[in-house]
């Protein structure tokens, strides 16, 4: 692996492009309450919107990864609180397999991961996108993403 | 038809079993195991086994300018196979339609020689069943409560994910090597859809749904989220590489693993697997000396651990070392009609060409109708931290039954 610099313009640099998969319920409530109150986030962030982040796994993950994502992440309801039954719980699962599949690939499970958000409350997704962004960040200082090197 | 079947690297278990095109009479056929000092000419088909490297590229450049159809014969070939493990410590094992254009792949370990005779009389292979379709075993689709890495072998009626022991039958077309008939869960050698390990591996995630795993308070977002620490979840499967992408690394759509290489090629694909595990892959790894090398590693485990073996036991194990050496008169004098019938009886013993019947302190099936399965039957063992040696093979295990190190001195590459 090369010597890469890790000033903060850098940085940022290689931050462009995150995929946010926002389940329809509490996720993208969340976002929708976080635009009415004009709370604002990192233009990195691309919301998709699902109808559960119970539709995401590995496959959506892959997908995202090598179609030039930097980070994949769910946002989901809180936990006992899924509109269906366990889809957040059961996404949860896939994506601690993914995290620790690419930790022994030898890369950073810090730039997958899966939170979850109040539909009533919009500083719970931004605060959400804020972490997403610092644990991207620590994946880029620590040399662990994919699209490693300058 | 002239065909010419050209071997490449690692194991040459498909390599031998083309010795039953001999069988046809309409084939003139010609094994190659040294394609470097293959002088050029024209073939109608050449068959390609064993696994491939970037470096193969101008061999191969040749032989497809030479022959009118090529055919990727066998896991290694077609999808990077067992060796392709390598590639999480940074190898670089290539299946063949990565470097060049319009192959034909005959998938699995070892691949089936009824299809690789349909591939080049060029007739349309025929549509599989999945492997659940087959199998003997019931599935019930409720969630696991437990992940388990070994299971008693009592109930025979149950499918092996339900009882919380992984198998990839779901994402497996139906073939002749048949694991599961042999107590031996299906590690998908033969994918019926594309990128099957990323699929088991989301499907499985599914089916873990009631395992506890860990979550934190997340600061930022002043709600939960999933937490990093290890859990349930990811003790129960140390080795998710090994495990769901054994055959199908390079082609899963993953980036390549950036783990430090610690040897050999063979050496690295071993290191990271579990020791239970470790009997499957020797028997995979084929060639002349799988037999003899997967005993190594099971007996000198029974040894140090103090594991009793019983006559019976001993005496198969010493029949199938007796077959190995036939086996290989038969390939040295490329004679098909013994070679057919000393894997017939290796067969009957190890289950198939992958020794799926194979085990510590037994056998996973019943041999012989009338023997005492009791005698020979294998049970759960316990993992112990230890330096393991036994002839040309050294390994050492850690406390979860990872292999960290390990030493072939003869090797099969």
């Amino acid at each position: 692996m090369s010597d890469c610099e890790t000033s903060d313009e850098y940085i940022k640099e290689r931050i462009q492009n995150i995929v946010v998969f926002m389940c329809n319920e509490c996720g993208q409530g969340s976002a929708n309450t976080a635009g009415v109150a004009r709370m604002s986030y990192d233009a990195a962030i691309r919301i998709i919107r699902v109808q559960c982040t119970g539709q995401i796994g590995p496959i959506q993950i892959t997908d995202a990864l090598n179609n030039g994502a930097d980070a994949v992440a769910c946002v989901g309801c809180c936990l006992g609180a899924c509109h269906f039954f366990n889809g957040n719980i059961l996404s949860m699962h896939r994506i601690k397999l993914m995290k620790k599949l690419f930790k022994e690939l030898g890369y950073s499970d810090q730039f997958v991961n899966q939170y979850t958000s109040r539909a009533a409350e919009g500083e719970t997704s931004v605060g959400d996108f804020e972490d997403i962004i610092d644990r991207l960040t620590t994946a880029i200082i620590s040399k662990g993403t994919i699209k490693d090197g300058c | 038809m002239d065909v010419k079947v050209f071997q490449f690297n690692g194991c040459n278990k498909c390599y031998n079993e083309t010795l039953l095109l001999k069988e046809d009479s309409e084939y003139s056929i010609k094994f190659i195991s040294d394609p470097k000092s293959w002088k050029e000419e024209k073939v109608n088909v050449s068959v390609i086994t064993g696994y491939i490297v970037p470096d193969d590229l101008k061999q191969l450049s040749k032989i497809k300018a030479n022959s009118e159809k090529v055919i990727a014969y066998g896991s290694c070939a077609s999808t990077g196979g067992v060796y392709a493990l390598a590639n999480q410590k940074g190898h670089n094992v290539t299946p063949l339609q990565n470097l060049i254009e319009d192959s034909q792949n005959i998938k699995g370990c070892l691949g089936e020689i009824e299809e690789l005779k349909l591939a080049i009389d060029g007739k349309e292979v025929p549509k599989l069943k999945n492997l659940c379709e087959v199998c003997s075993r019931r599935a019930t689709c409720e969630y696991l409560d437990e992940i388990k890495r070994q299971i008693e072998l009592d109930d025979s009626g149950t499918c092996f994910n339900d009882l919380g022991f992984l198998c990839s039958g779901f994402i497996a077309k139906e073939c002749k090597e048949k694991c599961i008939d042999y107590n031996t869960p299906c590690r998908g050698c033969k994918p019926s859809i594309d990128r099957s390990g990323i699929r088991m591996l989301g499907l499985f995630g599914t089916l873990a749904g009631n395992i506890e795993i860990a979550t934190e308070h997340s600061v930022k977002g002043a709600t939960d989220k999933l937490a990093d620490e290890d859990d349930d979840l990811t003790d129960g499967l140390p080795d998710i590489v090994g495990n769901f992408f054994r055959f199908t690394l390079p082609t899963s759509g993953l980036p390549k693993g950036r783990i430090p290489s610690s040897g050999t090629l063979l050496e690295d694909l071993f290191i990271g697997r579990l020791i239970e595990e470790v009997p499957l892959i020797s028997g995979l790894l084929g060639g002349s000396k799988s037999i003899s090398l997967t005993l190594k590693f099971i007996e000198s485990y029974e040894k140090a651990n103090e594991i009793k073996v019983s006559e019976q036991v001993k005496k198969f194990r010493s029949e199938l070392l007796k077959l190995e050496d036939e086996l290989q008169n038969a390939i040295d004098k490329e004679d098909s009609t013994k070679y057919k019938e000393v894997t017939e009886k290796i067969r009957k013993i190890a289950g198939n060409m992958n020794l799926s019947n194979l085990f510590f302190s037994g056998f996973k099936t019943k041999i012989n109708d009338s023997d005492d399965f009791d005698d020979y039957k294998t049970h759960i063992f316990e993992i112990v931290e230890e330096t393991y040696k036994n002839g040309s093979v050294e390994y050492k295990i850690d406390s979860d039954g990872i292999l960290t190190e390990i030493k072939i001195k003869e090797g099969l590459v």
